[in-house]
């Protein structure tokens, strides 16, 4: 399991994968707003996504779990 | 001829004796002894492997701690393209590498070499820490190194290897030396190892838990770059040394200027995103303006959000500081500000020029970042700026707000020339916060306050934050295109360094 965190005390701005996809390393998974700035989260790891945490709009600290990707499935 | 061949002109008996003796000497204190763990190479051999071939020169090869054995250090010099520069290699196979009396003396006088005579000084460091059995002597001789570490710092570049567990003292002295690089799974530095921790206070860690290069070139930023093994490790420090002279005071290395890559330049007009919130990577920016080659960025994962890389503008060896978008926003925050501060604090110390590269959203603020000492972090920057009086060149290719704006290397901070990229902004604070401040009446009372923001923002941005007012004011002292950027740095610097050929 490899859970995808944000790097900067932020505020979520979109929620690009879903429940479900499979992605790649390197995929956006979520774009954080934070100081004026658009910071894409990337897919550190390949796999399902296996639970998204975090809603738009909602404020995440650095370091908090945003989406959870299974490694098992790549 | 190595240092092991005695000359085998033999005239007489007498004469033979004496030769046999030093023959005798030399092999036994020379015999390899094989390394250990991780250890791939014996220290001589690890000192030899950095400098160029053939050039090591040993100092004091057969002093002794006694007990037939070395003293614990291969301590010498060499050459490095050319250049001369002091070595000392930790010997792991007398005991353990841990600095005793006579060990720590073997060192002092190295770096006493070194610092006298004007040489760079390499520490490939490979001991447990202080020597147990050595008592107070020990303790005597790892203080004596470190004040030489310490009076060094104002008189030649220091560079710490890390190639074996390091302990105690083999950990203090690479902290008061310029750069630190770390050899991955086989380096680690740490106050004490895992066996003291776990008596002292409970915690069960492993060695690379609490000292290893991912720790410390990710997290706490104790050391700067990681290697993947010991040849790794010589090629980097080779490199690093060739940005720079080997004394304070000392010629810059100068070599021929190499053009930037023709797809980086090709790429440099349209680069940086139009709208400012959206994120690139500076390193592209940098391959755009300069010399194709040889470069090396340190603390490549360590507060990622700013850049600090050696490289080369028409020839000249220059520090570069740049913000990275896409790291983080390219946000200023106390952990990239002592990055910062002490990368422009090292370049001002050794007279090399500082080319900054802006496009800063700001100083991350909040509760977390204040715990954090940003006030005190930040102001680090603001001096090492003031205090460095080598070239400062300065870009805005962006955005560049606020404090941030002043911190990046301003004209106020002594910038000697300063440009602003003809579609950057300068203010105060980015056009979506002034204007929520300006207008807070006017947006509460508008029936579509986020329509209003953005007309309003689209003015500030024109009218308030373009960089003609800062242009018209002489504070930048010019606006220009991103393909100008390499000459007009090239320019400056071949002013400023008192070039004849302007």
């Amino acid at each position: 399991m490899f859970a995808a965190r944000a790097e900067i005390v932020a505020n979520v701005w979109k929620i690009v994968a879903r429940e479900g996809d499979q992605v790649g390393v390197g995929d956006v998974l979520a774009v954080l707003e934070s100081m004026k700035m658009e910071i894409p989260v990337y897919a550190e790891a390949s796999g399902f996504v296996s639970k998204v945490l975090v809603e738009v709009g909602q404020i995440v600290q650095e370091g908090d779990p945003l989406i959870e990707i299974d490694e098992s499935h790549a | 001829m190595t240092q092991l061949d005695t000359p085998s002109v033999v005239s007489a008996p007498d004469q033979a004796d004496h030769r046999t003796t030093l023959t005798q000497r030399r092999q036994d204190r020379f015999a390899r002894v094989e390394p250990k763990g991780k250890r791939v190479f014996t220290a001589r051999e690890r000192a030899e492997m950095l400098v160029d071939d053939g050039s090591f020169v040993e100092m004091t090869p057969l002093r002794t701690a006694g007990g037939g054995a070395g003293s614990g250090v291969v301590a010498g010099w060499g050459t490095t393209d050319g250049h001369a520069v002091v070595v000392v290699s930790h010997d792991a196979a007398v005991a353990s590498g841990a600095i005793g009396a006579v060990m720590a003396d073997a060192i002092m006088k190295a770096q006493r070499f070194a610092i006298d005579k004007g040489y760079p000084i390499v520490y490939i460091n490979d001991s447990g820490g202080a020597r147990i059995h050595d008592g107070i002597f020990a303790l005597h001789g790892c203080g004596g190194i470190f004040a030489n570490n310490i009076e060094a710092q104002q008189r030649i570049p220091q560079i710490s290897l890390i190639i074996g567990p390091c302990a105690g003292a083999a950990a203090y002295s690479p902290a008061l030396t310029d750069w630190t690089i770390m050899v991955k799974e086989q380096g680690q530095m740490f106050l004490t190892g895992p066996e003291i921790v776990k008596a002292a206070t409970g915690e069960d860690a492993s060695a690379e838990d609490i000292g290893g290069s991912a720790l410390h070139t990710k997290v706490s930023g104790v050391a700067h770059l990681e290697v993947d093994n010991e040849e790794e490790a010589f090629h980097a420090t080779r490199l690093l040394l060739s940005f720079l002279p080997t004394h304070k005071g000392g010629p810059q290395k100068r070599h021929s200027s190499v053009p930037a890559n023709p797809g980086a330049v090709e790429r440099l007009p349209g680069l940086v995103p139009d709208k400012s919130s959206v994120v690139f990577d500076m390193n592209a920016l940098l391959d755009g303006v300069l010399d194709n080659g040889a470069r090396l960025e340190l603390m490549p994962t360590h507060a990622p959000s700013i850049l600090t890389l050696f490289g080369r503008l028409d020839g000249h060896a220059v520090g570069i500081l740049a913000n990275q978008p896409n790291s983080r926003g390219g946000i200023l925050d106390a952990k990239a500000s002592v990055k910062a501060a002490r990368f422009v604090e090292f370049c001002g110390r050794f007279d090399l020029p500082v080319l900054t590269f802006v496009d800063v959203p700001g100083f991350l603020p909040g509760t977390v970042e204040e715990g954090r000492g940003v006030i005190t972090h930040g102001a680090k920057l603001l001096k090492a700026y003031v205090e460095t009086k080598s070239p400062k060149l300065t870009v805005v290719v962006r955005k560049a707000y606020g404090g941030a704006y002043i911190a990046m290397g301003s004209a106020s901070l002594g910038a000697d020339v300063n440009w602003a990229w003809s579609g950057s902004e300068i203010a105060v604070m980015g056009p979506g916060g002034a204007v929520a401040l300006l207008h807070r009446r006017a947006l509460k009372a508008a029936e579509e306050p986020t329509k209003l923001r953005d007309e309003l923002a689209a003015v500030y941005r024109e009218e308030v934050a373009r960089p003609y007012i800062a242009a018209e004011a002489g504070i930048v002292d010019d606006v220009i295109l991103p393909e100008e950027t390499r000459d007009r740095m090239a320019a400056a610097l071949r002013m400023l360094t008192h070039e004849s050929s302007i």
